[in-house]
């Protein structure tokens, strides 16, 4: 079956927090799995004492056991892609980041679409 | 004309009212209810009480009160008691006495005058706080001076954590100052005129001490009552206590907040003078705080260096390692990262206390 890195969701209302677990892809989101391998704290938190309102998010990762995962075929959900994206375990999923422009349609297309 | 139930007083009151008010008419009724005339057969008590119905019906229209009276107001005899005491000595106590306490003064058995908040218990006293003024002296010796937290401690006689706080929350003071943000003065003022101060002459003069400084936390693993056979002829220490104790205990010496202050008071017993054993013991209390310092300093270092840190255009992401294995045989070891399967969260316990006990230190994240 395939094997999944995803995010289990615990916490409480308002305050998630996650577990990222390796997992059989069919199971519940919060079922046991395989093994945790790291947690992820999506709220942002400013540091003590820092008035600059810049906020940080915390991340624990056993980055040995990640790469093992993914070396056996383990796949990353998108969020998962994009948190180990940034230690250098995956190649980015998403670069371009910027707002896409609608595509440029043909010239007869056009006409097609104004003769309607 | 069901009326609430009257006290005796009351209907003998409305039985004069109704008489009077029928002189006043120059009304006679006598045995008339409801416009019936009865003979004047009923003995005389009940007459009057005939009298009474039939000149409430009759008077009734031209009475402008309302015929219910307010019933009398219940109150017990201790409370009497004590308005009669707050009109006597307890007058004194309505006012609090301007720049010092107002307890209330009893006697013991012995005869000794007693001034606690609560007389009767003995456990509670009321304990002196330092005064506005001694706590701008402290901060000035730390901040301005630039002794170390312990040295004016051991000075003034201030336990270490006291002279943490009131430095941390002038700081916070002088911060409100300078950004123009309004204090509580007045509610600080009054109370510091209600409670037991103390205050400071100055730094350089000797000063009574504020409290104890030296006082030696109880450790849990000190607790329990241990046999420790050993030979006569040894030399059993008190490093030797702590050690039958538990293996990284410290002894006692070293565990008080003020060791420095033992090692003085050895120096001065080994016949050095004052000046000497002082001046030992200001550099062995600055040392130490450097150490701290340090110490704190090279923690926050290597938590930061084994963080990598990844910037966002909106946060900052902070990737911690961690090891998925040193989790305990069923992977629930309480150093384990993340929520644990098949075992409760006690985040939401009643009486769990989630105020925080630790100050962060710059560089914690």
């Amino acid at each position: 079956m395939t094997l999944k890195i995803r995010l289990a969701r615990f916490g409480r209302r308002n305050a998630p927090f996650y577990n990222i677990v390796v997992a059989h892809a069919r199971t519940a989101r919060n079922s046991k799995p395989l093994e945790v391998i790291g947690t992820y704290d999506p709220k942002p938190r400013a540091d003590a004492y820092d008035d600059s309102g810049r906020l940080h998010k915390e991340i624990n990762l056993d980055s040995i056991r990640a790469k093992y995962w993914i070396g056996v075929g383990a796949q990353p959900t998108d969020s998962m892609w994009r948190l180990l994206s940034m230690v250098g375990i995956m190649e980015p999923k998403y670069r371009d980041t910027k707002p896409r422009k609608p595509l440029e349609l043909p010239p007869d297309a056009k006409e097609f679409a104004t003769n309607i | 004309m069901a009326g609430p139930p009257r006290s005796r007083d009351t209907v003998s009151g409305f039985l004069d009212f109704a008489s009077r008010r029928n002189k006043k008419f120059g009304v006679r009724v006598v045995g008339v209810k409801e416009g019936i005339a009865y003979p004047a057969l009923l003995p005389s008590s009940c007459q009057d009480r005939t009298n009474l119905i039939s000149s409430r019906f009759s008077l009734r229209a031209q009475l402008s009160q309302p015929w219910t009276t307010q019933s009398r107001t219940y109150m017990a005899r201790h409370r009497r008691d004590f308005i009669k005491w707050t009109r006597g000595p307890g007058k004194l106590l309505k006012e609090p006495r301007p720049d010092q306490t107002n307890y209330l003064e009893t006697k013991d058995s012995k005869g000794n005058m007693l001034k606690r908040p609560f007389p009767l218990n003995p456990e509670f006293k009321s304990e002196a706080v330092l005064d506005d003024k001694a706590r701008e002296m402290i901060w000035e010796e730390v901040m301005r001076k630039g002794k170390t937290i312990k040295q004016v401690s051991a000075e003034l006689g201030v336990d270490i954590t006291r002279v943490a706080a009131i430095v941390r929350l002038k700081e916070v003071e002088k911060d409100w100052i300078s950004k123009g943000k309004k204090l509580a003065t007045p509610y600080c003022k009054a109370i510091l005129s209600m409670v037991p101060t103390k205050s400071f002459k100055s730094a350089e003069q000797q000063n009574v001490p504020f409290e104890p400084i030296n006082e030696l936390h109880i450790h849990a693993s000190t607790m329990k009552q241990i046999f420790w056979p050993t030979s006569e002829s040894r030399h059993f220490t008190r490093a030797d206590a702590a050690k039958a104790f538990h293996k990284d205990m410290l002894p006692a010496d070293e565990r008080v907040p003020h060791p420095e202050l033992l090692q003085m008071e050895k120096s001065l017993l080994e016949g050095k003078s004052v000046w000497e054993a002082k001046a030992e013991f200001m550099d062995a209390a600055e040392k130490s705080e450097r150490n701290a310092a340090e110490r704190q300093m090279r923690r926050a270092m290597a938590e930061d260096s084994a963080t990598r840190k990844f910037n966002t255009e909106r946060f900052e992401f902070r990737f911690k390692e961690f090891n998925s294995e040193d989790v305990g045989r069923d992977g629930r070891r309480k150093k384990a990262v993340g929520w644990k399967y098949g075992m409760p969260s006690y985040d939401r316990m009643k009486g769990a206390i989630k105020i925080p006990t630790k100050v962060p230190q710059i560089g914690w994240s």
